[in-house]
């Protein structure tokens, strides 16, 4: 036996570690919800410096930008003229783009017509994966924020909490493939669940039948109880309906763009 | 525990990194995984119980920067670990190439693992979607910041001491006093 063993450990070592590895990868799947001692250190340790990191890309790119803006300098000057021409229409589009500024205060104010409190936060880094799809914010447990609130843009949901400690927090995007939220398409108010797909959306569990058309818009249910209802989700991109089967796929696009997301507002209380 | 220190800090400069700065330039597809290289090279250089633990904790680094659960990324890089132990007994150890040979079978192994990981225990299929059109990407961009680590690790190699063992050129030139 002790032969056995011997000439085996390796791989009985390397079975028994793996094995080991597995089971608290699947405690901790069921344990979504809470935060690791390790997974709370790690956070806490590496915030500040996704703070810098972010502050000082910040600071690059501003004194790139005004290098440019001064080695540009002469050639400006000599298109200052032209340029002159072309700030009639300039103004036209300030006119517009202030216009647009309203849309989006008026976005933003979706929060205020939830009428639950919310947070700001800054966005100081992504995921270290190419296949989850999470982001770091800099507000955690001590700005009041705690395990599943929801997380918002001007353009709509932007995802859930789902790590916390103290001066930061992890966010799972609704793109991640481990995302399910319950959703509606608004104008035929058709029920479906939008899984994420690390660029889009797919909406699983709409009826065959159902009016679904490009275009339209998905929204939050409210089902579940972790996204107020009527938030943004996305637009219907493509729907397809095979031969036989009892639901329609349904593929839709994220409301926000989550490659330039910088701020975001954490929903942090329920309805007053 | 003082040992694995370096690895510990190397492991958390990589994740920021990998969290924080890459992002700036590179869309998710195109960012390399930088631990991976990290993990690998500790399965060929460091000594068995060394390099498992490394790779446990490295793993565990992983965890804490991406996705919902810890332990994923722990497990992966065990068997990762595991898989490099093995076929360093088998292959030519001392060829410089071997480690950009190895990010490649590490990259599908890796992609392979994660795919199963989480369509079997988390039930997240749908994250196939996301793993297999960004395949050719994550070797090409993994390949390349290898080469680049290797071309780092054998300008500074001085500065740090030679290790026998990693790509051959470390081996030779210190049996050739270059």
């Amino acid at each position: 036996m002790r032969e056995l063993l011997r000439r085996y450990q390796f791989l009985l070592l390397a079975i028994i570690l793996v094995l080991a590895t597995v089971i608290l990868y699947s405690y901790n799947l069921r344990q979504k919800t809470a935060t690791t001692f390790f997974e709370r250190a790690v956070l806490t340790f590496s915030a500040p410096f996704q703070s810098g990191i972010d502050g000082i890309a910040d600071t690059v790119s501003d004194a790139w930008q005004n290098y440019i803006w001064l080695v540009d300098a002469r050639q400006h000057s000599l298109e200052l003229e032209q340029e002159n021409l072309e700030l009639h229409s300039q103004l036209q589009q300030v006119q517009e783009i202030s216009l647009q500024n309203e849309r989006l205060r008026k976005l933003l104010a979706f929060v205020d017509e939830l009428d639950r409190p919310a947070l700001p936060a800054q966005v100081i880094g992504e995921d270290a994966s190419n296949w989850a799809r999470t982001i770091i914010i800099d507000k955690g447990t001590l700005s009041g924020l705690r395990n599943g609130l929801p997380v918002v843009a001007a353009q709509g949901i932007v995802g859930r909490i789902i790590k916390i400690a103290p001066d930061s927090s992890r966010v799972l995007l609704i793109t991640d493939a481990s995302s399910a939220i319950a959703a509606l398409i608004q104008r035929t108010r058709t029920r479906g669940i939008a899984r994420g797909r690390g660029e889009d959306l797919s909406i699983e569990y709409a009826l065959r039948d159902a009016d679904i058309q490009a275009g339209d818009l998905l929204v939050t249910s409210g089902m579940g109880g972790v996204f107020p209802k009527g938030l943004p989700l996305g637009r219907v991109e493509s729907v397809k309906k095979d031969q036989f089967g009892l639901f329609q796929q349904v593929k839709a696009v994220p409301t926000v763009d989550f490659s330039h997301l910088e701020e975001v507002m954490v929903i942090v209380g329920d309805d007053r | 525990m003082k040992v694995f220190l370096p690895f510990i800090f190397t492991g958390i400069l990589f994740a920021l990194l990998q969290s924080s700065f890459l992002p700036l330039f590179l869309p998710p597809d195109w960012r390399p995984n930088l631990i991976l290289i990290l993990v690998l090279y500790l399965g060929l250089n460091e000594n068995l119980p060394r390099a498992l633990i490394a790779g446990l904790l490295l793993g565990a680094i992983q965890d804490s920067f991406c996705g919902p659960s810890l332990g994923l990324y722990v497990s992966v890089y065990l068997v990762i670990v595991l898989v490099t132990r093995v076929l360093t007994e088998k292959l030519n150890i001392e060829s410089p190439p071997l480690l950009l040979l190895l990010m490649t079978a590490g990259t599908l192994l890796q992609n392979f693992l994660v795919g199963f990981y989480l369509t079997v225990f988390a039930e997240s299929a749908s994250v196939l979607h996301i793993l297999l059109p960004a395949l050719p990407k994550q070797l090409l961009i993994n390949i390349l910041f290898a080469t680049l680590f290797l071309v780092l690790l054998l300008r500074f190699q001085r500065l740090f001491g030679y290790r026998s063992g990693l790509a051959g050129l470390i081996y030779q030139s210190k049996h050739h006093g270059s």
